[in-house]
């Protein structure tokens, strides 16, 4: 009996991982740092998590339908530079001689809605074409990163601070902050526990759930697994359009190559957070675990003045070690659901 | 020789009217022998028609100059000048093609651009593309000092000279001229200005570039045999941003939250300075000063609002334009004067910046 209790004593501590090295990072940053466990620090590091914390929400929904999806970066610059270019110089409409000036929140919905698109792009070459996610979203990644230098030729619109006579004012208050919270992370908040709510508690989280673990059998009970997987792309390109909102007003700049592979670290945050490669599982919460261990490692090795080769090095043992765990979790499970039989019999 | 010579207007003749017949042009006399596509030749039709009976009186000159001093590259056989660059998504290098394309017009010439997005092996192809092309001269920012000697030497075997601009090469000899900014100047006499604006006293911080790229090194060894000198000021932090906006940014908000006491932040180019500075202005701080290195005018816009203390400018609008003469002076019989040359940085402070556009400091 005392051997099954230490058993589900050592599941609740495997399931808790990822917290459980947050955790420790957080205290061992502490001891290397004093300065690290301040309020400034940590809504800092929300700030800088918030922006891959958003992309790995979308990320973990593809991921769980078994997809992959490598365009959020490049999408990232994209909507930067749509929103920037259009704050800067307006859509200048060629036959009639005019140029238009949209308001911010114009600007916003426009870019969100360009990364749907993408997203749609993506979900629809996927499922309808029959093309791996893998390759379609890295055909996607190419163009969009394409057209984000088009819009400028490559140059950085570095004016978006709008101008009152123009009603466009007010972007870079999506990078700056109430009271001492930052934007971003307030917007990752409420994105996080949308989609926490959407995963876990309403049918199209099931669906999504039912896809991933086995698409045969979803299919079969009635499930339009066709139409869940584009509107999981849908959900991943809007995640990024919003990030490259609040990358490109925290910076006051929008540079064409924003982004720039970022969907390894969104991809790196669902993984630690337990969201599994082969589709099926994953949370919400626990990606968002995942995406602060990455916040916590960058900034705390920063603090810490640690060079900037270490830190990738430690990123990718991480990142290793969190799956090995992962797996012998699920050996676990397997194990002790077979004692648990053997003894009822 | 004279044979040679021969062949080579004949080659040159053949192709233009292959090429005003928007087929492939292929060159008898080359010794890879592979026919070639020229890809806009459909798109040149006219021009090349017209262009080809005064080309070939050039390439007649040209040939008979290169008889005169065998030393001198006789150049692909067309008119057309490739200029190869790191990625655009940088306005510095899209100024490299800017300028090759205009000044190369000027000079009569049809100028086609491309980017190697810092890929030895791409560059190579692109290098194999333009001796396919018969380009006259070849303008290069290359990807890699190593790398690209390889390249550069598959083009001199063909006859093409090439310039390169900005970025050298380790090995003499193989371009036929090597233009870059002296940034071990460029980042002395920027770090003057910034101890200057320190009062010669504090802490500061440090973004290093992508530190496996010799410009990294360069400019961080001379902002540090400037700054060292002054026992007053000490750096405390130093973290490597990749060149990049967002990164430093980050960066400088993370070093800000665990040295608050710096007054001052040294960054190796003007992309990490944007980015450092922005930081700083979200930070509520107006005591921090903050230099880069490149001379670009979002950089010049910080210093006018007096975010950033100064730049230097590395005059690549010049470079190329430099380069691109002395390309069509080499086919005319003249070699630059020596192969390494020295462009100085030009320092970027508030009292000047109204001079700086574009890349172009005028006087």
């Amino acid at each position: 009996m005392k051997s099954k209790d230490n058993s589900k004593l050592m599941m609740t501590l495997m399931k808790g991982r990822t917290f459980i090295v947050l955790v420790v990072l957080l205290i061992f940053f502490s001891i290397a740092n004093n300065k690290f466990l301040q309020v400034t620090t940590l809504t800092m590091l929300a700030k800088h998590v918030a922006l891959y914390g958003i992309l790995a929400i979308g990320m973990t929904f593809v991921i769980i339908t078994g997809g992959i999806d490598l365009s959020v970066g490049s999408v990232v610059g994209l909507a930067g530079m749509i929103a920037g270019g259009m704050i800067q110089e307006g859509v200048t409409l060629q036959f009639a001689g005019v140029t238009l000036y949209f308001s911010v929140p114009m600007i916003v919905i426009f870019s969100i809605i360009l990364g749907g698109l993408v997203g749609l792009v993506n979900g629809f070459i996927i499922t309808k074409l029959g093309v791996a996610p893998f390759i379609t979203t890295l055909g996607t990644m190419y163009i969009c990163r394409g057209f984000a230098n088009l819009r400028s030729g490559g140059a950085t619109f570095s004016s978006i601070a709008g101008e009152e006579g123009l009603g466009n004012t007010g972007f870079k208050s999506i990078g700056g902050s109430i009271g001492i919270i930052p934007v971003g992370a307030v917007i990752f908040l409420i994105l996080a526990v949308i989609g926490a709510v959407l995963l876990k508690k309403t049918a199209f989280g099931w669906h999504v759930l039912a896809v991933g673990g086995n698409e045969r059998s979803a299919r079969l009970s009635g499930i339009k697994a066709d139409k869940v997987k584009i509107i999981v792309y849908i959900i991943s390109g809007v995640m990024a359009a919003i990030v490259g909102l609040i990358n490109t007003a925290q910076l006051a700049a929008a540079h064409p190559a924003s982004g720039d592979s970022w969907e390894m670290n969104a991809i790196a945050a669902a993984v630690l957070g337990g969201t599994s490669m082969a589709g099926g599982s994953g949370t919400i919460v626990g990606t968002i675990v995942g995406a602060f261990v990455i916040g916590v490692i960058n900034d705390g090795m920063t603090m810490c003045g640690v060079s900037e080769f270490w830190q990738k090095v430690i990123r990718g043992f991480v990142i290793i070690a969190a799956v090995v765990i992962d797996q012998m979790q699920r050996n676990m499970e397997a194990k002790m659901a077979l004692q648990s039989r053997n003894e009822n019999k | 020789m004279k044979k040679k010579i021969v062949a080579i207007v004949a080659a040159m003749t053949m192709t233009f009217t292959l090429a005003a017949c928007g087929s492939s042009s292929t060159a008898p006399n080359a010794s890879s022998a592979a026919p070639s596509e020229a890809p806009e030749a459909a798109s040149e039709e006219a021009a090349s028609t017209e262009a080809a009976a005064e080309t070939t009186a050039e390439t007649e000159e040209t040939a008979s100059t290169a008889a005169a001093s065998a030393e001198l590259l006789p150049g692909g056989g067309s008119k057309i000048i490739y200029c190869i660059t790191p990625s655009t998504s940088n306005v510095y290098f899209k100024t490299v093609q800017d300028i090759s394309t205009s000044k190369g017009e000027e000079l009569g010439y049809e100028v086609k651009c491309f980017s190697h997005d810092d890929d030895a092996a791409k560059q190579s192809d692109l290098f194999d593309q333009a001796i396919a092309d018969k380009a006259a001269f070849i303008v290069c920012d290359n990807a890699g000092a190593d790398a690209s000697v390889e390249a550069v030497q598959r083009a001199r075997d063909a006859g093409i000279p090439t310039f390169l601009v900005d970025r050298e090469i380790n090995k003499d000899g193989v371009a036929a001229a090597q233009l870059v900014a002296d940034n071990a100047q460029g980042a002395a006499d920027v770090a003057e200005a910034f101890c200057e604006s320190m009062e010669y006293t504090g802490k500061y911080a440090e973004l290093l570039g992508l530190e496996s790229d010799t410009n990294c090194q360069v400019r961080s060894d001379n902002f540090h045999s400037v700054i060292d000198q002054y026992t007053d000021m000490e750096m405390v932090a130093q973290q490597s941003a990749n060149w990049d906006q967002t990164e430093a940014y980050e960066k400088t908000e993370t070093i800000l939250q665990s040295n608050p006491e710096i007054t001052g932040i040294i960054c190796g180019n003007d992309t990490m300075a944007c980015g450092a500075a922005a930081a700083v202005k979200d930070a509520g701080r107006d005591d921090i000063k903050i230099i880069g290195v490149d001379g670009s005018d979002d950089a010049g816009a910080l210093i006018k609002s007096g975010q950033m203390v100064g730049t230097a400018l590395q005059q690549i609008a010049m470079i190329t334009q430099t380069a691109v003469e002395e390309g069509d002076a080499y086919l005319n019989g003249t070699a630059p004067e020596s192969e390494k040359q020295l462009i100085p940085c030009v320092v970027i402070t508030a009292d000047n910046v109204d001079k700086l556009s574009g890349f172009v400091y005028s006087e």
